[in-house]
């Protein structure tokens, strides 16, 4: 809306200024005319077309193909009556058209709503017109520098405008999707006060009650107390990166992570976001996954996990422990004889293959912990 | 419940010779009625004095200053001010009320800036009334309240300090490695007994190493906003 509303005025601006120039010219040189009269009445037509242009462009509705076509048409006409008000003499001496600037009004119009292809297609017409003259005079001899030279300017004032119109469209519509983000981030947070305010609360405070009452109560209770955690982790995770990040694919490892959070699944993460390669991330959340999974399946009823999120200068950390039964001595070793892609081997996997190590303590009775640690920048191995 | 104190099970042990907890004189500070009565009621039950309740930053910290509460269980999220600033002002006040935070959910910045703001424990609403009361308890002994989610979060303070600072000697306060360590293993759910028995640390000793990491961030925090108040100060005198 602003964007546009600024171009056509600067069009008009543009029109009204190419008219009092003409309006000069035509009155110092009417004397020479064939037929002054013919001079004043091309003068009354530019103005009245210049009122109307000015008013026509200013509405989005009217601004449409034949209102473009009539412009063109109109300077044509008045570009091309050269040829009956203009002697002949002053046609081969190369004196100014009639309308003069003022036909570069339709190619601006044409620039602003069509970009550089209906720039140059206007500009080429009237040129063609400015040939036309010196045809229709019999002059062709007469075709100077200064024909030339109005040509040129009329097919670069069409290619720069409207190359440089397309620019400023562009720009607006990068402004508008910024600004559509910053909404849409700020909704989010809106939304995320409003849950933490009363879902949040509710569901909390039903945990809490339903443990204390215990039976069924204590059932319903644990119910709310997952959606509690759930519903956390999604409000707390950080929105979307924008598309357009300078740094590259750069991911924030905690919202990845704090996903899997829950009954009895603590994360701690620092506080600022853990920016790593998104395949590196997602390989490393894939990692944790496996990890969480084996507690799930061999930690036993009520068994708990904590993951831990460390950020250092040169690598980052993952810890995943569980207060399980532990691994008995043995099976990892077994499970990769017997050719069975054990859990620890789809870690060890995973992480060595993005430049890191895994260590693996575990101890009958004493739980599992599985520290994995990786470089921040990947030492490359011709990954994509 | 993703949060529990890690400290749950050696919660009898410090609870002093005795064994009665001394009775406490606490403030709930929370915009939402529902809690602020459940907790209140809860904490009534378990024999604490409620001195005050309010629902908003302001009138908690003027109430406050009448009221004297040994320990202030403040929401983060309120209508006015934020628990924050709340926490700012509650523990600087004479005499300074300990701050226990209270949260529905895990704003991390948020539980971070109460941390060094002055609060010396944080715990999820969701943990149960037994786990809550502990806390209180412990929080007017003075001992540091961590969950494993907030020692992740000091964790991450402490190294986000040390790489922007970059320089040695700059006043950034740092980890000692014996610190780093408890502080990791609090991070992955282990409770101070345990990290006592896996150091071979006394019970005591686990707890104040944990508490020093508290303090110095603390420390720092209220040396930097000094030396942010000097600056501005000079900048209006030129």
């Amino acid at each position: 809306m602003g964007l546009d509303v600024a171009l056509w005025r600067a069009v008009a601006v543009y029109r009204a200024l190419a008219l009092v120039y003409a309006a000069t010219l035509i009155t110092m040189n009417s004397g020479g005319y064939a037929r002054p009269l013919g001079g004043w009445a091309v003068l009354a037509v530019m103005t009245a077309w210049t009122a109307w242009a000015t008013y026509a462009f200013a509405s989005p509705r009217r601004r449409g193909r034949p209102l473009l076509a009539a412009d063109l048409a109109v300077a044509s006409g008045c570009l091309l009556a050269t040829v009956c008000v203009e002697s002949t003499e002053g046609i081969a001496a190369g004196r100014p058209t009639l309308p003069g600037a003022w036909v570069a009004a339709a190619v601006l119009s044409w620039a602003v709503t069509g970009g550089t292809r209906l720039g140059l297609t206007a500009a080429a017409v009237l040129g063609a017109g400015d040939v036309l003259i010196h045809v229709l005079a019999g002059t062709v001899d007469g075709l100077g520098n200064r024909t030339f030279n109005g040509i040129v300017l009329l097919l670069m004032a069409g290619l720069v405008v409207g190359h440089v119109v397309k620019l400023a469209r562009e720009a607006e519509e990068r402004l508008a999707r910024a600004v559509e983000m910053e909404a849409a981030t700020r909704e989010r947070e809106r939304l995320a006060r409003r849950i933490h305010d009363s879902v949040l609360q509710v569901l909390a405070m039903v945990k809490r009650r339903g443990g204390e009452l215990g039976g069924e109560a204590a059932e319903l209770g644990r119910l709310a107390g997952e959606q509690e955690a759930a519903l956390r982790a999604l409000i707390g995770a950080s929105p979307p990166a924008p598309a357009a990040e300078p740094a590259g694919a750069q991911t924030d490892l905690r919202p990845l992570l704090t996903a899997h959070s829950g009954e009895a699944v603590t994360v701690s993460t620092p506080a600022t976001p853990v920016l790593l390669a998104a395949h590196a991330a997602r390989e490393i959340e894939a990692a944790v996954a496996a990890a969480l999974d084996n507690v799930r399946r061999h930690g036993g009823d009520g068994a708990r996990a904590w993951v831990l999120v460390e950020d250092g200068d040169e690598e980052i950390t993952v810890s995943v422990r569980d207060d399980g039964p532990g691994i008995p001595e043995g099976r990892l070793e077994r499970a990769a004889a017997e050719g069975r892609l054990g859990v620890a081997q789809s870690i060890r996997g995973r992480v060595r293959d993005l430049g890191g190590t895994v260590s693996i303590v575990t101890a009958p009775g004493e739980g599992t912990e599985i520290e994995m640690t990786v470089p921040r920048a990947p030492r490359g191995r011709g990954r994509p | 419940m993703s949060d529990v104190p890690p400290d749950a099970p050696a919660a009898a042990s410090s609870a002093g010779p005795s064994g009665a907890p001394r009775p406490l004189r606490v403030m709930v500070v929370d915009d939402h009625p529902m809690w602020r009565d459940a907790v209140a009621r809860d904490l009534a039950e378990a024999g604490h004095e409620v001195v005050a309740t309010a629902g908003e930053g302001r009138a908690a910290v003027r109430i406050a200053a009448a009221a004297r509460p040994d320990v202030a269980v403040v929401d983060l999220q309120l209508p006015d001010i934020s628990g924050v600033e709340v926490t700012r002002r509650l523990t600087a006040a004479d005499p300074p009320a300990r701050v226990l935070v209270l949260s529905a959910s895990g704003e991390q910045q948020d539980v971070l800036e109460a941390v060094k703001a002055g609060a010396t424990g944080y715990l999820l609403k969701s943990a149960g009334r037994e786990e809550f009361l502990d806390a209180v308890r412990r929080t007017g002994e003075g001992d540091a309240v961590f969950t494993p989610g907030l020692a992740g979060l000091v964790l991450g303070e402490y190294r986000r300090l040390a790489s922007a600072a970059g320089r040695a000697d700059d006043g950034a306060p740092r980890l000692t490695e014996r610190e780093t360590e408890v502080l990791r293993l609090v991070a992955k759910g282990l409770t101070y007994k345990q990290i006592a028995q896996r150091l071979v640390l006394s019970h005591r000793t686990v707890q104040n190493h944990v508490q020093n990491t508290l303090s110095k961030l603390q420390l720092h925090n209220r040396v930097e906003l000094v030396r942010y108040a000097i600056e501005k100060g000079l900048d209006r005198d030129d």
